[in-house]
């Protein structure tokens, strides 16, 4: 195979270049529909380093699924508007055609979704479709495949590898299926793995071994992860670093640690406190943030938060906070005119404490 | 994990709905083999409680609710529902039955039929019992729209599709609260949605509980939403239960090591917080052919040849809080009326 | 009381849901609303046009009655006299008939035949799946065997049966005598329409079943009637106008194939190929053009059917 031989070049000349693995600068990927543009993605930027581990976080609608997919070029053309730019790992990708992506898919970047019955061929063994990349992108022989294939489901920890080769996916549960994507995505030894709500349709015992699992073949492979999801809780222990959408922007961004301690955004705050937590008493009422989504199509003016925003103010509807750097910290940024912790945010919140003891 | 006793039923006059010895089975093709998808678990709720039923998926709480319902007839056990037993009544009777108990269900966007408009489908339980004339019907389907946050005029005129998964939900909900039911099964309501929109669906069932004087059984798998909202939870697994205890006692002491790593594969939303190591491997085997003894034995890091031959009875190890463990993690072995009474 | 602000507030700014949904809309939206690919186009004009022709033929003057022949200064045109051309534009056949006129006439047949077969075995057939995929069991079994059944006969077979034996048979039995040639040909392609409706609906039927609003409808209280009706049915129609439509022309190429065979109508696109394709040397039109016609209809059907399948794929597929 020749193309085999040639994308191991590229491969391994991108596996060196120095610099950031995932840099995307003033993003924008809007729809054409027949109500108007929706821009589900309106100018994101941020820096991925090599190794580490993001979590994107947002409600559904936030765009934290369609900026994932315009990273990896998995949109439709038709219809689609893209903008910005996207360099993985100093290379430009944000303007590559399908056909071009299919040589930085699988080697380069790999995804796993939601829902892995999707995902996978019903009608093919679980063995051939971990075996098809590595024939496929690494030009290995067929008994060569065959034994990576093994050894990827011992490294994603499936008992008994060789009886679970011969079935067919649905066969297998939930759980044991994502396994299987993970190993197929694992196959081709990707520098970035895409997971896009991997844990949503899993029970939560399953979910805590399959988060692990993603950090420990994290580690070992030294490979950076992008977690996409709605819920804080999953990101707090499995990620480095936390970027919040929210109407297709991006309003916060931290490392992990720094965001829990010190949040900014009245939106990440909303989020955190959604999240019923088990050491509360039963019956203790949720903090939640009300309404829905802003309508991409018809975005407010000024901040796209304010008209949910428990602490607005006229300036919030009137103006659009940017993304700013905190002062003590150049890591963590924030888009927001009165962040939780201001002055203004206190205020806003002896107001809203009053009036709720006036009621 | 036995489950097998019935010593945390209660003899109150207000139990709404008593179920023993449920069993429910579904037959493996041909084979002569069968999933034994509930194996005889007993159950009550008082009226206006919440009782939580929690477990992974295969392990029978979906099965439960829909066996209560009777929209599958189970293979033995009985269940008594204001006074009634259900399990032996004619369809005809128990369609009757079935308008003072209601279901919602996950997916919902699937529980919604798609070719028909919302506010039609609100009112289709009025129609189908010809409940009130025109007018009346329209007004209670509208009151209970707004009630749950639909616009009735938006109703009138849309499909499901139009709606958001967080908003069939809350029609789902209006629609099983049309024909003023006593019991709701809420059979996983919130699995599908954002953990923003799962608060709000939440902090709704609370608010319409209490409007409405509902009891509420609420099916889910993951125990924070479950102790949330519950007054009383069973956690099931394999078709049995478990442990039986009032939410915040089940919590601060579980018992049972399988609610231990419930408890434990809950993510904390807190990175300060070191994550536990799941201490427990692989998934629940198959409930064709579950395990002897204690159906949670292969798993369990404290099961000996006691728990592989011998199934645990539930039994009282503090007020309300009851275990099927040989070795529990706490009220080991000393008589149940010592503690009790220590603990009162 | 902040909660009840928060749920009006949750519903005033709603057109479309999230974006996620909208994209997913959008998706649906552009397929459906992209101008019509040239086929679907074509099939649709194509039937509209010969609809509106055999229909108002007797008003048209540029279309000759059928049974008029074709005379021109007085003379008779039989024996393919005329080719195509102005006198007559699809020449004129054996007995100077107008070829045109007969085919736009005989579409009449063509059309009543092919709807009416489709309907009649989507109301047996639907009937029947609907009946085996919801109740399942005995019913099911019992209607699986009929369906089989009805699949091993020979088309051929039932069709020399129905159309010869039943011409004997009405000799005994007066009260067939409404049975013309024309209801015979119709109760025999619905029998063979009824069998792979029936599956398909079954099939659909059996899916829908399991669907959480069934379940929900049940637990409401609905009876087996209404749910079937008001919960099933209208889910079912989609898969039903699009096996209908590719049916229609399945049926109609049938139709055809018997009347080449000299089973069906005399005044049919296959009988009059079948009357004039001796002389197909020699008077190419009046073969050539019945299959024209023949086989533009049934590929109109086709296309339709083709197009309406994979719009409803989409419409399921979001649901």
């Amino acid at each position: 195979m020749s193309i085999g031989s040639t994308t191991n070049i590229t491969q391994a000349a991108l596996r060196d270049v120095p610099g950031p693995l995932l840099e995307l600068t003033d993003v924008r990927t809007h729809f054409r529909t027949p109500r108007g543009l929706v821009r589900a993605v309106d100018g994101v930027s941020f820096t991925l380093e090599r190794g580490r581990s993001l979590g994107i976080v947002g409600e559904s609608g936030s765009g934290k699924t369609i900026l994932s997919r315009s990273i990896m070029g998995l949109l439709p053309t038709k219809g689609t508007e893209r903008s910005g730019s996207i360099r993985f790992a100093g290379t430009e990708v944000g303007n590559k055609s399908r056909k071009e992506m299919r040589h930085i898919w699988g080697k380069e970047m790999a995804m796993i979704f939601q829902d892995p019955m999707t995902s996978l061929n019903p009608l093919m063994r679980i063995g051939d479709q971990i075996a098809e990349p590595l024939r496929l992108h690494l030009g290995m022989s067929k008994a060569d495949a065959a034994a990576t294939a093994r050894r990827l489901l011992q490294d994603v920890r499936i008992p008994e590898p060789d009886r679970r080769l011969a079935q067919y996916p649905h066969e297998m549960s939930g759980g044991m299926r994502q396994r299987v994507m993970i190993a197929i995505a694992m196959a081709c030894g990707p520098t970035a793995l895409f997971a896009d709500e991997p844990t949503t349709a899993l029970d939560v015992t399953v979910q805590a071994q399959i988060l692990d699992l993603l950090g420990e073949q994290r580690r070992e492979r030294n490979m950076s992860l992008v977690l996409v999801t709605h819920d804080l809780g999953v990101v707090a222990g499995h990620t480095d670093e936390i970027a919040v959408m929210y109407g297709g922007k991006l309003v916060e961004k931290a490392p992990t640690k720094r965001l829990f301690a010190a949040m900014k955004m009245p939106y990440t705050e909303g989020l955190l406190a959604s999240i019923p937590k088990l050491e509360d008493r039963s019956h203790s009422r949720l903090n939640v943030i009300p309404g829905r989504p802003p309508d991409l199509v018809n975005p407010p003016k000024g901040c796209r938060f304010a008209p949910r925003c428990p602490y607005a103010s006229a300036r919030c509807n009137e103006e659009e906070p940017p993304l700013t750097a905190t002062q003590d910290d150049p890591d963590h940024s924030y888009a927001c005119w009165y962040p939780v912790g201001s002055p203004e945010y206190h205020e806003a919140r002896a107001r809203i404490n009053a009036s709720a003891g006036v009621n | 994990m036995a489950g097998t006793g019935k010593a945390h039923l209660r003899n109150s006059p207000d139990v709404l709905l008593r179920v023993e010895d449920l069993t429910v089975e579904f037959p493996v093709g041909r084979t002569g083999l069968k999933v034994n998808a509930v194996s005889g678990i007993s159950l009550d709720v008082l009226r206006g409680e919440t009782l939580g039923l929690v477990g992974e998926s295969g392990c029978g709480k979906s099965t439960t609710g829909r066996a209560i319902m009777q929209l599958r007839r189970p293979e033995g056990g009985s269940v008594v529902f204001e006074g009634n037993e259900l399990t032996n009544m004619s369809l005809a009777d128990m369609r009757e039955a079935r308008t003072r108990m209601q279901m919602i269900f996950q997916d919902p966007i699937s529980s919604l039929n798609p070719r028909r408009k919302v506010r039609d489908i609100v009112m289709e339980p009025l129609t189908i019992w010809k409940r009130g004339s025109n007018a009346e019907r329209a007004t209670k389907v509208d009151s209970l729209l707004s009630e749950v946050g639909i616009d009735p005029d938006r109703a009138a005129e849309s499909q499901p599709h139009q709606f958001s998964g967080g908003q069939c939900q809350r029609i789902s909900i209006a629609r099983s609260l049309v024909l003023d039911p006593t019991l709701i099964i809420c059979d996983e309501p919130v699995s599908a949605l954002d953990v923003s929109v799962q608060a709000q669906v939440l902090n709704l069932l609370e608010d319409l509980k209490a409007k409405h004087g509902l009891t509420l059984i609420f099916i889910a798998h993951d125990l924070a939403v479950v102790k949330n909202i519950s007054d009383r939870i069973a956690v099931m697994y394999l078709g049995k239960i478990c442990e039986v205890a009032p939410s915040d006692g089940l919590y601060q002491q579980p018992a049972h090591h399988y609610t231990k790593v419930l408890l434990d594969s809950i993510p904390v939303p807190d990175p300060e917080v070191a994550i536990h190591k799941v201490a427990i491997e692989g998934e629940p085997p198959s409930p064709v052919l579950p395990p002897a003894g204690c159906r949670f034995n292969p798993r369990c890091p404290a099961a000996d040849d006691r728990c592989r031959s011998e199934e645990p009875q539930l039994r009282e190890i503090g007020v309300g809080h009851f275990v099927a463990c040989h070795h529990p993690l706490v009220g080991g072995d000393a008589p149940v009326s010592v503690r009790s009474a220590t603990s009162a | 009381m902040t909660e009840t602000t928060e749920f009006t507030d949750a519903v005033t700014h709603t057109p479309g849901a999230t974006i996620d949904d909208q994209i997913d809309a959008r998706f649906k939206r552009v397929r459906r609303r992209r101008v019509p690919k040239f086929g679907v186009l074509f099939g649709a004009t194509f039937l509209i046009v010969l609809l509106f022709l055999t229909v108002f033929a007797d008003w048209l003057p540029f279309i000759r009655n059928a049974d008029t022949k074709v005379r021109v200064n007085g003379k008779l045109m039989s024996n393919y006299k005329l080719g195509p051309g102005w006198d007559a534009w699809w020449g004129t056949d054996g007995n100077g008939f107008d070829v045109f006129a007969r085919c736009i006439y005989y579409a009449r047949y063509t059309l009543w035949i092919g709807i009416s077969s489709t309907a009649i075995g989507l109301f047996v057939g639907g009937a029947l799946g609907m009946l085996a995929g919801y109740f399942r069991g005995k019913t099911d079994r019992v209607i699986s065997v009929l369906i089989d059944c009805l699949l091993a006969i020979p088309a051929l077979v039932l069709a020399i049966m129905v159309v010869r034996r039943l011409d004997d048979i009405k000799l005994d039995f007066t009260f067939l005598g409404w049975m013309s040639r024309l209801w015979q040909i119709i109760l025999t392609l619905s029998i063979l329409a009824i069998a792979p409706l029936a599956r398909i609906v079954r099939a659909q039927t059996m899916a829908l079943r399991e669907r959480e609003f069934v379940l929900a409808g049940r637990s409401l209280g609905a009876g087996n009637m209404r749910i079937l009706f008001k919960e099933i049915l209208p889910n079912l129609i989609p898969a039903m106008v699009t096996v209908a439509a590719t049916g229609l022309g399945i049926l109609i190429a049938a139709e055809g194939a018997l009347a080449f065979l000299g089973l069906g109508l005399e005044t049919s696109w296959g009988f009059m190929i079948n009357a004039n394709r001796n002389r197909l040397e020699k008077a190419w039109w009046a073969t050539i053009f019945p299959c024209i016609m023949l086989f533009l209809t049934v590929l109109s059907f086709n296309l339709i059917g083709d197009r309406l399948a994979r719009r409803f794929d989409v419409r399921e597929a979001a649901v």
